[in-house]
């Protein structure tokens, strides 16, 4: 069973542009991720203006019972965020990974208008390689 | 000078490359084809500078992703890493930062050469157009994505017989990151 | 904008100042940004992918004449080739080498046609972060390639039309890229009289 359940991408106006699911028990129909998704990006805005500290950069992690949420917002706003297993090991080192993909496969390709839903062959191959390769290296919790 | 020079020799290091002739004949392309679809040399300015965000709105998320930098101070900081790690990193060369005005907000990026202009010269009928205008866009776009709002312009041109090549940038204003939700008023 | 040498004294002249050894190089990223932004500036431009294809051909044109002007001037060999074989195997090899970094995968005869060439990549540079979507059907952004090609090729004396195809290989996830050049008859009895 893959360690990784979800993963969603939302651009800077809060905006699901990208979902996938990986064969989880944790599947969400298009209406219930877009919730989520626009849910989670306000969430995530709250938390740096509840923050006691200064220059709080938003949730990173959000452990459940049953899933852990990580989340990395990139200075130009971009969220990837990942549900998976609960203490799942080296998520933070994924999402930076998924960063660049996205700046490589999307971005670079001139049939992706940006902060529209990313609908794009080589950003899912990829993807799926990267999570097919994690899970074979990892090594079990 | 800084610690910062290591990094921009690093991640340029590290990146898979082309020879720069690929990139400066389809630069070369770029500006003909536009130059063919505009009568007013100005016009073609304007789009290379258009191009150039276009570019850097999206240039700045690999840059982040990749170069491992730190969130900058000021933008002083934000000048030495734009020529010392953002250059260096795409173009492979690392311009000089120079003229800084008194209150930090515009300074200058100096170079004697960058992969744009090899084997070019203005013909008399092009003396207007100014060639390197898609790096100002480039860099007015990346900056915007990452809050600053900029205005950037060429002040010193080599194809136009200066010595270097001068770009000019302005810090504006940096714009605070928008909420989704507003307090009632 | 390989220009003819002004008279501006304060200005070295570009055809004075020495050829670069060709080996400055830049981030396949900032090629990959331009050039995506070259696509997504014809697509303002065209109605159709057709167009589009038409449209990247143009651009790529006039890079491969200036391509073989550079090239040829770097070879010193200064020996001009005359034959079929020896134009795509330059094309193939040394063209390719100064463009994309190596050879290209491989030059082969058409089974069928007398005057078909095809030079195929398993991806081409150009191509490495480009999705193309469903509905623009077969379109291809080596159409750009094609035109460098056919722009070296006019250039040599040896005018084709060369167009650039997805061909799925089996077992493969992604297709491979052909570059199908096909000479015009004049090329083909010129070729037919030197024996």
């Amino acid at each position: 069973m893959s360690t990784i359940y979800n993963i969603f991408v939302i651009n800077k106006s809060g905006g699901l542009i990208y979902y996938k699911d990986f064969g989880s028990i944790a599947k969400l129909d298009t209406n219930d991720s877009l919730r989520l998704a626009s849910v989670w990006h306000s969430l995530h805005a709250i938390s740096s203006q509840l923050s006691p500290v200064t220059g709080c950069t938003g949730i990173e992690l959000l452990e459940a019972d049953t899933f852990d949420l990580h989340c990395f917002q990139t200075a130009t706003g971009t969220k990837f965020f990942v549900t998976g297993e609960t203490g799942a090991a080296g998520v933070d080192l994924l999402l930076k990974s998924i960063y660049e993909l996205y700046s490589d496969y999307v971005l670079k390709n001139p049939f992706y208008e940006v902060e529209m839903p990313i609908r794009v062959e080589l950003w899912d191959l990829n993807l799926a390689t990267l999570i097919r390769q994690r899970e074979r290296t990892s090594t079990g919790k | 000078m800084k610690a910062a020079l290591r990094p921009g020799d690093a991640a340029f290091a590290n990146v898979e490359k082309v020879n720069a002739e690929l990139f400066t004949l389809t630069y070369g392309a770029v500006v003909r084809q536009l130059l063919t679809d505009h009568e007013d040399v100005d016009d073609v300015n304007k789009q290379l500078d258009s191009m150039g965000y276009n570019i850097g709105i999206r240039l700045i998320d690999e840059f982040l992703a990749k170069s491992n930098s730190a969130k900058c101070a000021d933008f002083r900081e934000t000048a030495d890493v734009i020529a010392k790690v953002g250059f260096k990193m795409f173009l492979g060369v690392s311009p000089t930062v120079a003229n800084w005005s008194p209150d930090g907000k515009e300074c200058s990026l100096l170079m004697d050469d960058n992969p744009l202009v090899d084997f070019v010269e203005l013909p008399d009928t092009c003396q207007g157009l100014s060639y390197c205008s898609i790096l100002c866009g480039v860099l007015r776009g990346a900056l915007e994505m990452i809050s600053m709002r900029t205005e950037v312009r060429i002040v010193k041109d080599m194809l136009k017989g200066d010595d270097v090549y001068e770009i000019r940038m302005r810090l504006i204003e940096t714009v605070p990151e928008e909420l989704p939700y507003k307090d009632d008023e | 904008m390989l220009g003819v040498a002004r008279g501006r004294a304060h200005l070295v002249n570009v055809v004075d100042r020495p050829l670069p050894k060709g080996k400055t190089e830049v981030n396949l990223s900032a090629f990959a940004f331009l050039f995506s932004e070259l696509v997504q500036y014809f697509q303002t431009k065209v109605n159709n992918v057709n167009e589009l294809e038409r449209k990247l051909e143009e651009a790529g044109y006039g890079v491969g004449l200036r391509v073989l002007e550079l090239l040829c001037h770097r070879e010193k060999a200064n020996r001009r080739e005359t034959r079929l074989l020896g134009i795509l195997t330059f094309i193939h090899s040394t063209v390719w080498k100064a463009l994309f970094g190596k050879q290209a995968d491989s030059l082969e005869k058409a089974t069928t046609e007398e005057d078909e060439y095809m030079i195929s990549e398993k991806e081409l540079l150009v191509n490495r972060f480009i999705s193309v979507p469903k509905d623009m059907g077969q379109f291809n952004c080596g159409a750009y390639v094609a035109g460098i090609v056919k722009g070296v090729l006019d250039s040599a004396g040896f005018p084709a039309r060369v167009t650039a195809h997805f061909v799925p290989i089996e077992g493969q996830l992604r297709p491979r890229t052909t570059i199908l050049i096909k000479f015009s008859p004049e090329v083909m009895l010129r070729e037919q009289r030197m024996g």
